[in-house]
């Protein structure tokens, strides 16, 4: 019996540890991928990689003070060798739970070129901004985000052109296939 | 060369060893360490040990960091990407 509850608490903690808002359930996507990228990370595992930040460097200090509010980051992102490999359906799980009633969509675009289509939603807790979805869908990948906490996307978007990440503009979107 | 096939042969010719030979070497390969050894032993160990673990807990710390950039790049783009087109359609 006392094993069982020993059990029973160990499989419990890494449940209360980690504060991911809704189930990222993408089976289906991962199972059509070429690549995929699989990021979860509590505010502990946050908060110890924030320790090997450089101070002196200024990306690193923007990133520091950035992740303050975060209570934890995951990300799944999944790359197809050709596009029209995923279908919306596959996004489905996805949407039905962001379609609460915590939830509210924020903005939303879709690319008249490709059809890449891209979703901000905010988790709403009594007035207060508890968290973040993204789920970004182009023709050859797909990136669903949660951030726990409280984030600043204007920053977040800063990052852009930071770390390798090459600064979107307006003319760089990718161009229709033929 | 009648001498130096002596000499050779009185060089070379097979002796047995000293009575007790084998129990001397025997007992000295069997003695313990002495407690200044021991000690010094445990505190190498000690050290590696503590290093290893250093080394580890860093190696932890920069693939952490590593994977938190990777999630916030990944998290960066589709927002920048919404922004840039925002940009674009109020310009």
């Amino acid at each position: 019996m006392k094993t069982l509850l020993l059990f029973a608490c160990l499989t419990a903690l890494p449940m209360l540890a980690a504060p991911q808002q809704f189930e990222l359930n993408l089976d289906s996507v991962a199972a059509k991928a070429s690549e995929h990228v699989d990021v979860s990370l509590n505010a502990a595992t946050l908060q110890f990689a924030a320790k090997f930040l450089d101070a002196n460097d200024p990306d690193d200090a923007k990133v520091k003070k950035l992740i303050e509010g975060i209570e934890g980051i995951y990300v799944r992102h999944y790359k197809f060798k050709s596009a029209g490999t995923w279908t919306q359906a596959d996004l489905e799980p996805i949407r039905a739970q962001l379609h609460g009633p915590d939830w509210s969509k924020i903005v939303s675009t879709t690319s008249s070129e490709d059809g890449a289509n891209t979703e901000v939603w905010l988790h709403i807790a009594g007035n207060k901004n508890i968290g973040v979805a993204i789920l970004a869908a182009e023709p050859n990948s797909v990136t669903v985000v949660n951030i726990a906490g409280n984030i600043d996307l204007e920053s977040l978007a800063k990052l852009g052109g930071h770390f390798g990440v090459p600064k979107v503009k307006p003319a760089d979107k990718p161009k229709k296939e033929e | 060369m009648d001498w130096l096939e002596n000499e050779l042969r009185r060089a070379l010719a097979r002796e047995d060893p000293p009575d007790g030979f084998a129990e001397r070497v025997m007992a000295r390969s069997a003695r313990r360490p002495s407690g200044t050894r021991r000690w010094l032993a445990a505190a190498a160990m000690v050290v590696v040990a503590v290093g290893a673990a250093g080394a580890w807990r860093q190696h932890q710390g920069y693939e952490a960091k590593r994977e938190m950039m990777l999630a916030l790049q990944l998290a960066s783009a589709p927002i920048d990407r919404i922004q840039s087109e925002i940009r674009g359609i109020t310009q």
